[in-house]
């Protein structure tokens, strides 16, 4: 098993280089000029060209480049442009609010999507089975902005019950979870419902039947534990894009998270910024994807880590 | 045991929430927000985002609102001044006794230090151009020199600048928030982390900024020593809201006091006509102006006749009236209502959609013309509601006009260039003087830097004699004339009109003045709440 997470990291490494990279190339075809977006109407075009010869915007797009990967191997990602602060401290402020967030729509989405996988599978094509599935089928069509939205209006403006956005209480996380979680909720039920159908038509289970187990002993003890192997890889997998960060939640519900830095960075151009950004959103899933694949499996003995 | 621990961690947490929920009460708060985070709390940083520069600092002189759109030059942290008679040397009587939120007294060593740092290469500030006139600016921004030679401490309270020549608008410029005053014993030592974060701010200002969240708020408390006398509130919390919709809300669930419509131009029908809102809109005019551009390095509006045509064939008032709720009045000019040396008896752009084809014709386009408006993609939709409007409206002239969508970085990355074609836009005054507009957008360099490219040695002369004509009427005349060469002669721009600037307040926000020029960001030191 550290054969296969050691072999994963080094694999990962190109990765990180070449998404660095080919985001690197992508900023500097596209035009554009940081300093000209700092100033924007009170643009003067000697200031723009001082500042940015200070800056050393105008060295060559190798040199930059370089520059930058010696910076991060050292752990220094440098200094954002238009924030003019280091980027790993930006970043680093930003995950704890991402990693709250993520972590309770994640939360949600097995709370409710898990039950709910279960009860459309045991009660097939009852009305309990057609809600859970419509119900799921909303998180997962309903764009968040929308959703997002809707819960403002009925929650925070009409009945009272919850702020509208910020991120300064434990009630300021509800709103931003659901919507957030809805859509993974819906994917986690019908992977479960689909999953759990299939196992409970295995022999094994039949057999456990036949020496006379309780019905939800069968299904909790035997179809289940079998059933959750895909939806667990799932979730491990939504856990690393939901810390990835939820850019449209967080600007929605006004969350100073990971995914806000990174849309503030395209808006400004700030290299430093939304490669140091970038670079830890791939982390983030890279881990996420070692870690499901070491999840699976563990829990499944028949695979081996090869 | 173990039940003693319990019992005392419920204590403390119980402890703990009261205190959170009371830390506040009873205070004077003023909520508000702004729709970008701003990037520093240092002036010399920054072009916008003044919100923390106005409230934090103070300027030598302040440009104070009087009346609606109305300003006036006040004494600041210079309890009085002297020009010389050529106009080149200004001498600044700081005024004693006024404390920074450090603590210690500023003096003119300060002054003196927050001018030079601003022209200090190390600094790499953005707004050094408000200080270019002053005489050895040149040589200590190209690093030739290693203080300024025109800022002069004459004693510990009297500052003397020289200019290199007359430069009328000097005064108002140094009533702006980039010309805010620092103390150097607290600034110099923080060098280029000054101003990112509240243990790295200090002013002489009503407000010490206490807290900064990025991306959510920042909170500014009221300073008890402040010169003027304290703050009627006790704290100011700005909070940051990028989302419109967002923004509607958090008011209308009055979790922010002021909710500023030109964040939101597309909600001022809706509060206009609730019935719980519409007697809570605060107005005021504001000098500033929306504008369409003509780029002359582009065809067809290298022809004068083109530019004239296009000028008669938009409907300004209609625009004004559909898009805008007739919330302001027609402009003619470069000045705007409430500018120093504005001229109401400027000659008339037409509505006139018949000469304007025959124009277009004897241009030599009788079948009509292509051309393109630029716009930001994902901007406020403002812009995209009016280009929209005007391609409408100048199509039956002979304008076909495209709509070219771009992201903000490469709009203004070309337009830099000179290369943007015609796009929308609006200015409104940093400081109470007509250079402030005519220099922005005519100047040898502005003309280009903004994609109009009029380039004419007649209005750059004219524009060199402006600055320094110390003869108010003179001045006046001269500018008048100015703008009748580039509105009507050389039909450089269409200028379209100046809006109100509109604010919804809660009922318990007692005194809300609209600022003299319309920005978003304000001082807060002469709001009230209940």
């Amino acid at each position: 098993m550290k054969k296969f997470i050691l072999q994963r990291l080094i694999v990962s490494i190109p990765v990180l280089v070449g998404v660095t990279f080919l985001l690197f190339w992508l900023l500097n075809v596209v035009p554009g000029d940081p300093v000209a977006l700092m100033m924007k109407e009170h643009i003067s075009v000697d200031v723009v060209e001082r500042v940015r010869q200070q800056m050393h915007l105008d060295d060559p797009a190798w040199v930059r480049y370089l520059r930058f990967l010696w910076g991060a191997v050292r752990g220094d990602l440098g200094e954002s442009y238009k924030l003019k602060r280091p980027v790993a401290d930006l970043i680093l402020n930003a995950f704890p609010n991402t990693f709250l967030l993520a972590v309770a729509a994640a939360l949600f989405a097995w709370i409710v999507g898990i039950p709910a996988g279960i009860v459309s599978a045991v009660r097939k094509y009852s009305l309990s089975d057609h809600f859970f599935m419509g119900f799921s089928l909303m998180g997962v069509s309903m764009p968040v902005f929308w959703s997002a939205l809707l819960f403002q209006y009925l929650f925070a403006v009409k009945l009272g019950w919850l702020p509208v956005a910020g991120f300064n209480s434990w009630k300021c996380l509800v709103m931003p979870a659901v919507v957030l979680g809805w859509s993974s909720a819906g994917i986690v039920a019908r992977l479960t419902r689909s999953s759990l159908l299939e196992v409970m038509r295995c022999d094994y289970i039949r057999t456990a039947r036949a020496k006379g187990l309780l019905g939800v002993a069968v299904i909790l003890r035997h179809g289940l534990k079998n059933a959750m192997l895909p939806v667990v890889t799932v979730m491990a997998i939504q856990v690393a894009s939901l810390l990835a960060g939820a850019v449209i939640t967080e600007s929605v519900f006004n969350i100073p998270g990971v995914g806000r830095i990174a849309v503030g960075a395209i808006q400004a151009r700030d290299m430093p910024l939304l490669q140091g950004a970038v670079l830890f959103e791939t982390v983030l899933v890279i881990f996420g994807n070692l870690a499901a694949d070491t999840l699976y499996a563990w829990l499944d003995p028949r695979i081996k880590f090869d | 045991m173990r039940k003693n621990w319990q019992l005392l961690c419920l204590t403390a947490l119980c402890a703990l929430l009261v205190l959170a929920c009371g830390a506040w009460a009873g205070e004077k708060v003023l909520t508000v927000a702004y729709n970008e985070e701003p990037q520093t709390a240092d002036g010399q940083m920054t072009t916008s985002c003044y919100m923390i520069p106005l409230n934090v600092y103070d300027r030598l002189l302040e440009c104070a609102t009087v009346g609606p759109g109305k300003s006036e030059l006040v004494p600041g942290l210079a309890e009085s001044w002297e020009i010389s008679d050529d106009g080149k040397i200004y001498t600044f009587h700081i005024r004693k006794g006024v404390k920074f939120h450090s603590g210690e007294e500023l003096t003119g060593k300060d002054v003196v230090y927050t001018f030079d740092r601003m022209l200090d290469p190390a600094t790499k500030a953005l707004n050094t151009d408000i200080l270019d006139f002053v005489d050895g600016a040149a040589e200590r921004m190209e690093g030739k020199a290693d203080s300024t030679r025109g800022l002069e401490l004459v004693d510990p309270y009297t500052v003397r600048i020289t200019l290199k020549e007359p430069f009328v608008p000097f005064l108002s410029i140094l009533a702006s928030p980039q010309a805010s005053i620092l103390s150097e014993a607290f600034t110099r030592p923080l060098g280029d982390k000054y101003g990112l974060s509240p243990e790295t701010t200090c002013g002489t200002g009503p407000f010490v900024l206490t807290e900064w969240v990025l991306n959510d708020h920042h909170t500014l408390a009221a300073f008890d020593d402040y010169w003027r006398g304290r703050s009627k509130l006790d704290r100011f919390v700005v909070k940051v809201v990028t989302d419109t919709e967002t923004m509607r809300m958090l008011f209308e669930s009055g979790e922010i006091d002021i909710f500023d419509c030109d964040f939101a131009i597309s909600q001022i029908p809706y509060f206009l006509g609730h019935k719980a809102w519409k007697d809570q809109i605060v107005s005021g005019p504001r000098v500033g102006i929306y504008y369409f551009t003509f780029n002359q390095q582009i065809k067809p509006f290298d022809d004068v006749r083109v530019r004239k045509a296009f000028q008669m064939a938009v409907d300004r008032k209609k625009l004004l009236e559909k898009l805008y709720y007739d919330q302001g009045q027609l402009e003619n000019g470069v000045m705007p209502a409430g500018l120093i040396h504005y001229n109401p008896g400027q000659t008339v752009i037409p509505y006139d959609p018949a000469r304007a084809k025959a124009l277009l014709a004897e241009a030599g386009y009788p079948d009509g013309v292509d051309l393109e408006i630029a716009l930001i993609a994902s901007a406020s939709s403002q812009w995209q509601k009016m280009s929209e409007v005007v391609q409408a409206m100048v199509a039956p002239v002979g304008f076909r006009v495209t709509l070219v969508q771009m992201d903000e970085a490469a709009w203004y990355a070309t337009r830099k260039e000179g290369k943007l074609p015609m796009y929308c836009q609006k200015w409104s005054a940093d400081f109470n003087d007509p250079d402030n507009f005519f220099y922005t957008f005519f100047g040898s360099k502005g003309t280009v830097a903004r994609s109009f490219n009029n380039i004419s040695d007649e209005v750059f002369a004219a524009l060199d004699r402006g600055r320094s004509e110390l003869d108010f009427a003179k001045r006046g005349k001269l500018y008048a004339d100015l703008e009748k060469t580039i509105v009507i002669d050389q039909a450089a721009w269409l200028p379209l009109f100046s809006l109100k600037h509109l604010y919804v307040t809660q009922p318990r926000v007692k005194t809300f003045v609209v600022p003299w020029n319309g920005w978003s960001d304000f001082s807060a030191y002469e709001m009230e709440v209940e």
